[in-house]
């Protein structure tokens, strides 16, 4: 049974072992060295990737494409200026402006105003209709939700300083949203994975489109190496011209498998009304939810707002999808935080009020949040 | 390599989802079931005599009592079910069985589940912390491989109660590439059996803690060792039930995944490794005691190429002596104050 070694070599391996095992618990209370903050690494694919989205990106901010949906800009603009509760523009990095946030009852808040000036033109009539959707006025109900766990297998996504892996903690919060959304009885909950596996996003996406889910909400978790603070954020798929927001779609693209050829289809998709009206309400819902909850706990924590970006995960999926950031791997005390099963729970139930929220267009007190 | 420090006790813990148990370098081994359970009020305080009840005893008193069992499905539960405080009063209780002496420092490294390690970490070392002066927590598959000397080229399987737990050895410590886990275990079967039992005998009266126990004194995998049949109560009445089948079915229906997460686990290697890994595959944890397991696997998996599985001696206490052995074998300078 015992590999025969010779007792030099066998030395050697286990204090290579040994030294693995120290190495590991010092990584656990947070006092390990800065090779261990994997960030996935640029490659030439990926790279190609990010330009051709960033591109894409530029030129829906400067009109130079005819999509309905980028023609309508400017006429949505003037339209959009009407919308009182909006928070005035600011730098999403400077998050100073929201002190005022407290006092704005409505989800819109939540949007910020550079992020409501695109609509498709086809649809205007019905974006005319104050706090209409689509949803509600055809009368359509969800019934299938899929709740996408980021990254996963040999994706690890991103590590903290303590080593603690954004894949086991996106899933693990997932898992619990999956519950508590099953105790109502009335909804079909879904994983893209529920076991600690690699699944490449055009995978989630097909999983989502043959499950006929009706509403898509993947978790993920920021990392801002540079910035010792918490944000909350929440993205639905459209342009963007942020700089950090690209990056950041960079990083959680990878690994997507979907070649150039697909991409001039999928892009034609941004134009589909429905899916990008009920993604923004359902994103600045659990945008509201996961800020004014997190807030009590931590005062520190920055809302980031509601934010486009184009996440191939969300444009893949047919139906409202929306990717959020629930918490900040890079914050030491929130790395804490994320290894206790009562704050995983916690986010858990803050994802499940603002899916709820949107579900029931804030008209309906529901459970979640008595409890 | 053993640090001979009059003024430490070294100690190696395995916290298991079913058992828990301690090895220590004064020679002490203990272990007991990783149940916890305190009394519901006075009144069964003063029946128990005692604030907080471990093991076989407190499941025999379990009406009596709020139990828990902290590690179910490989996790520590925060929050929920006193779980974090069942986790501290097994470590307490484990340690007071070691019998360190009072001037003693206890080192101790932990062995837990796999999958505990992922999320728990922190939770894990606050609950040990209050009753050690440095600690290290690893997976138990790893405790295992370095207790049996494991250390390259070698498969762990620990079939334990909440999780199975796969570790291969490289010469390295595992990262999490090398280690995988999948819930169907001993818990899994408890409940195909409890499943298949009530579906056979729906007049019978089980409950889970009786289908375990049949589990524990019965199971096998394979070859049928003879009829085996159990006295379970019907209408008050002690009845005898056959339920030879319904065991085998139950044993077997772990295996398909385990042995899906064994070829892929070693074909991720090199085919000259892939040789090696083959012929040094360990079988640890109380489910590597069930009749035939270890013939079952060698058979399916033979059609892969040749095959040698063994089996751990001493499946109790196979993690702690690693763990143990770990201890005494880390060099001072890594040990860590808390």
């Amino acid at each position: 049974m015992i590999s025969i070694i010779p007792r030099k070599r066998e030395l050697k391996l286990r204090q290579t072992i040994l030294r693995g095992v120290y190495e590991d618990n010092l990584r656990i209370i947070g006092k390990e060295h800065d090779t261990v903050l994997g960030k996935v690494p640029f490659t030439f694919k990926k790279m190609f990737l990010f330009f051709s989205v960033a591109l894409l990106a530029t030129l829906g901010q400067g009109n130079y494409l005819n999509l309905p949906l980028f023609q309508e800009r400017q006429m949505t603009a003037s339209l959009t200026t009407q919308k009182s509760f909006l928070l005035p523009a600011q730098d999403p990095g400077s998050p100073s402006g929201y002190g005022a946030f407290f006092k704005i009852p409505d989800q819109e808040s939540f949007l910020l105003p550079a992020e409501d000036l695109v609509s498709p033109s086809g649809y205007k009539a019905f974006l005319n209709l104050p706090k209409s959707s689509l949803s509600r006025v055809f009368g359509l109900e969800v019934k299938t939700i899929m709740i996408d766990p980021g990254h996963g297998g040999s994706a690890s996504g991103s590590i903290g300083k303590m080593g603690t892996k954004e894949k086991d903690i996106t899933l693990d919060i997932a898992k619990r949203l999956r519950d508590r959304l099953k105790k109502y009885g009335k909804y079909n909950v879904m994983m893209t994975r529920e076991n600690d596996i690699s699944v490449p996003l055009n995978k989630r996406v097909e999983l989502a489109r043959s499950s006929k889910t009706d509403l898509f909400v993947s978790v993920h978790i920021n990392y801002l190496p540079s910035r010792p603070i918490n944000i909350i954020e929440t993205y639905y798929f459209g342009p963007s011209s942020d700089d950090k927001t690209l990056r950041l779609a960079e990083h959680e693209n990878s690994g997507s498998r979907y070649g150039l050829s697909d991409f001039k289809e999928i892009i034609e998709k941004i134009g589909d009304t429905l899916k990008y009206q009920e993604s923004k309400a359902l994103a600045a819902s659990i945008q509201k939810n996961l800020f004014l909850n997190i807030k009590k706990q931590d005062v520190n924590v920055q809302n980031f707002g509601v934010k486009r970006a184009p996440f191939l995960v969300l444009l893949g999926v047919d139906v409202p999808a929306v990717l959020a950031e629930v918490s900040c791997l890079s914050n030491r005390e929130e790395e804490i935080e994320l290894n206790t099963e009562s704050y995983r729970e916690n986010i858990a139930h803050y994802l499940e009020a603002g899916i709820l929220d949107y579900l029931n267009k804030g008209e309906v007190s529901y459970e979640a949040k008595r409890r | 390599m053993k640090q001979k420090e009059d003024n430490i006790s070294f100690v190696g813990i395995d916290l298991g989802t079913s058992r828990s148990s301690i090895c220590a370098s004064n020679g002490t081994r203990e272990w007991f079931e990783s149940y916890v359970g305190w009394p519901k009020d006075f009144i069964s305080l003063k029946v128990m005599g005692k604030p907080v009840l471990f093991g076989e005893e407190a499941l025999k008193n379990r009406l009596s009592l709020d139990i828990c069992r902290p590690l179910e499905h490989g996790i520590i539960k925060e929050g929920i079910d006193r779980s974090e405080e069942a986790v501290r009063e097994i470590i307490k209780h484990l340690i007071e069985r070691a019998r360190p002496a009072p001037e003693q420092k206890i080192y101790a490294v932990v062995g837990v589940p796999a999958d505990t390690l992922k999320t728990n970490k922190l939770a894990i070392r606050k609950a040990v912390s209050e009753f050690v002066h440095s600690l290290m927590v690893v997976s138990e598959p790893f405790a295992v491989a370095y207790g049996m000397n494991l250390l390259n080229n070698a498969l762990v399987i620990d079939i334990g109660a909440g999780t199975t737990d796969f570790c291969i050895m490289h010469g390295s410590i595992p990262t999490e590439e090398d280690q995988k886990t999948i819930l169907t275990a001993g818990d899994y079967i408890d409940d195909q059996l409890y499943s298949y039992l009530n579906e056979k005998y729906p007049n019978s009266k089980f409950n889970k803690n009786m289908v375990r126990q049949f589990k524990e004194q019965y199971s096998f995998a394979g070859k049928i060792p003879g009829n085996i049949s159990v006295e379970i109560p019907v209408d008050g009445k002690p009845v005898m039930h056959d339920i030879t089948n319904e065991i085998k079915r139950a044993c077997e229906s772990i295996l398909p995944a385990l042995i899906e997460t064994t070829t892929e686990m070693i074909a991720r290697f090199d085919p000259e490794f892939q040789v090696k890994i083959k012929n040094n595959v360990v079988l640890a944890g109380g489910g590597s005691l069930i009749r035939g397991i270890r013939e079952y696997l060698q058979d399916a998996l033979k059609e892969y190429g040749p095959c040698t599985i063994m089996r751990v001696d001493d499946p109790l206490f196979a993690g702690s002596d690693g763990a143990l052995k770990l201890a005494q074998d880390m060099p001072t300078k890594y040990w860590e104050p808390l």
